[in-house]
């Protein structure tokens, strides 16, 4: 292909230049300005440096690397099962899985509310078998996010694993077993290591949304908690503070890519021969 | 104790789909309901779907929701696949990465930063604003999909269309399209599906004035519950269904993810 086509190729990049880079990079630059001196500051950062700031990181660390984690756990199993079975029952589990996914976020969350509520179902159903005499508060708090993030975010984290599980060589099983390894040795040596690409795409695809996640903890965790995401919507649609916002907004970012970061590094020691196997595989 | 080995693993994939579909169903069953709180069954009625047709503002929602989908699909479709086919096998390939950040970027960022950027240069946000950034979102899915098949294509077929005397652009049109179709179909479901269902840069971007389906739900949600929800959601289910059908035989020949 000659150079005079390259130019059919722009509109993307552009598209892409003027709605993505250049905001976040905008975000950048505001981050170090206060909208009052024309000039250079660091005021928006160290106003961060409080111990609010940072338990609210934590926190949706926590939240992110629960949700993640759980998600694996889960999804893990579900996921091989899933992909074991026959191509036409395959495609039937399939369309069950994706459906959710395909389901507005907000109606999902809001079906929650049904099953959670203090007049709810659940609560309803625990009394009248008598387990308890009170109705729990299981909406509003930590747990109801966590139910809900795990409901939400349970399929991003399954078609990957999938993908990796259905290319998987089930006799390389059978050749663990038969050299004498164990069902958890199997596990541990054989199966996760080969399908790492897709329990990395998969940590990935949960935990970097969910680290951000705003709307689950407005609607479920009744504003008792503080998310990195609730406190950036604050900063720019009530607060109407960009300049902090956004500084804000950098570090928190910052802080995201640097334990993806280093949380990789840690999988890729952890199982350090996943490329050989996969090599050897080909 | 074998046998218990063995159900082991059905018995937690019943379980998993048992949580994954009882909300599902809890709301189905609650859009038949007569009355609307509390939480219990009072007998069947259709009052709620009747309230859903007749409500003009709901209608409206959808139809900026339709508006602002369908062009997310049309122009992330036509530019990513333009995009592809004249950067992907040429030395312009290093480009198509620049792609690939749209999907593991938290979405509330873009959302902020995007708002920012409208405020400060006084664009007005609204549907307009909003068919911008979802066309950017559907990039982060539409580029990887695309360069991902046409790079499993077999491109002796493009070499001997151009052989063959067929113009860069004849080729493009009636070779490349046909063979990707599969692709440009899941692509373009997959982003339909996610610019519809998008709350949060419409919270962002969509300002006052335009109201997309996700803001109304939301308002319905934070007002109180409404079983007018429960039926419309009942609605868009059976259509998503309809929607993940053709997605999931499309995704036998292609791999999305």
């Amino acid at each position: 292909m000659n150079n005079s086509s390259f130019f059919k190729a722009v509109p993307a990049l552009l598209w892409q230049f003027l709605f993505f880079y250049i905001p976040l990079l905008f975000v950048v630059v505001l981050s170090f300005t206060d909208g009052t001196t024309s000039g250079f500051t660091l005021k928006n950062y160290a106003l961060l440096f409080d111990s609010v700031y940072g338990s609210i990181v934590l926190r949706s660390l926590i939240l992110a690397f629960l949700t993640a984690t759980l998600c694996l756990l889960i999804g893990y199993p579900l996921a091989y099962f899933i992909a074991l079975k026959k191509r036409s029952l395959k495609n039937v589990f399939l369309f069950f899985i994706i459906l959710p996914f395909w389901t507005n976020l907000l109606v999902l969350t809001y079906a929650w509310f049904f099953i959670l509520d203090r007049d709810g179902l659940l609560n309803s159903l625990l009394m009248n078998i008598g387990v308890i005499n009170e109705p729990l508060a299981l909406i509003n708090n930590f747990f109801a996010i966590m139910i809900v993030m795990f409901y939400c975010y349970l399929p991003f984290m399954i078609m990957p694993l999938f993908s990796v599980l259905e290319k998987f060589d089930l006799n390389l099983i059978e050749a663990s077993k038969d050299l004498g390894a164990n069902q958890w040795q199997t596990l541990w040596n054989v199966i996760i290591p080969i399908t790492m690409p897709g329990i990395k795409a998969g940590f990935l695809l949960v935990f970097v949304p969910a680290f951000g996640e705003f709307v689950i903890p407005l609607l479920v965790g009744g504003d008792k908690y503080m998310f990195v995401g609730t406190l950036i919507s604050h900063y720019f649609l009530i607060g109407q503070n960009k300049f902090a916002g956004s500084a804000f907004t950098v570090l928190s970012s910052c802080v995201l890519f640097v334990v993806v970061f280093f949380v990789s590094i840690f999988v890729q020691k952890l199982f350090p021969s996943h490329r050989e196997i996969r090599e050897t595989e080909l | 104790m074998n046998f218990l080995k063995k159900m082991a693993l059905p018995m937690f994939v019943f379980l998993v789909f048992a949580f994954l579909y009882l909300p599902i169903i809890v709301l189905i069953v609650f859009s038949c309901n007569k009355i609307a709180f509390p939480y219990r069954w009072a007998g069947f009625s259709l009052e709620w779907y009747r309230e859903l047709l007749e409500s003009t503002e709901i209608w409206h929602a959808v139809k900026n929701s339709l508006i602002v989908a369908l062009s997310a699909v049309f122009l992330s479709l036509t530019m990513g696949l333009t995009f592809i086919f004249y950067t992907a096998r040429t030395k312009y390939e290093k480009v198509i990465p620049f792609f690939y950040g749209n999907l593991v970027f938290p979405e509330i960022i873009l959302a902020v930063s995007l708002l920012a950027l409208f405020t400060f240069f006084a664009i007005p946000t609204g549907l307009l604003a909003l068919i911008a950034a979802h066309t950017v979102l559907a990039f982060g899915f539409v580029v990887p999909i695309l360069a991902a098949r046409f790079q499993e294509l077999d491109y002796s077929i493009i070499e001997a269309s151009l052989d063959l005397g067929a113009s860069l652009n004849q080729t493009f049109i009636r070779i490349v399209i046909p063979l990707l179709l599969p692709a440009l179909v899941a692509a373009g479901l997959l982003v339909f599906v996610i610019s519809f269902d998008d709350f949060l840069l419409a919270f962002f971007c969509a300002g006052t004035s335009a109201q997309t389906l996700p803001l109304y739900i939301f308002a319905l949600i934070r007002t109180g519950i409404s079983p007018v929800i429960n039926a419309l959601s009942t609605l868009l289910l059976v259509v998503s269904s309809v929607g993940v059908l053709i997605f999931c035989s499309l995704k036998s020949k292609i791999r999305i993810f």
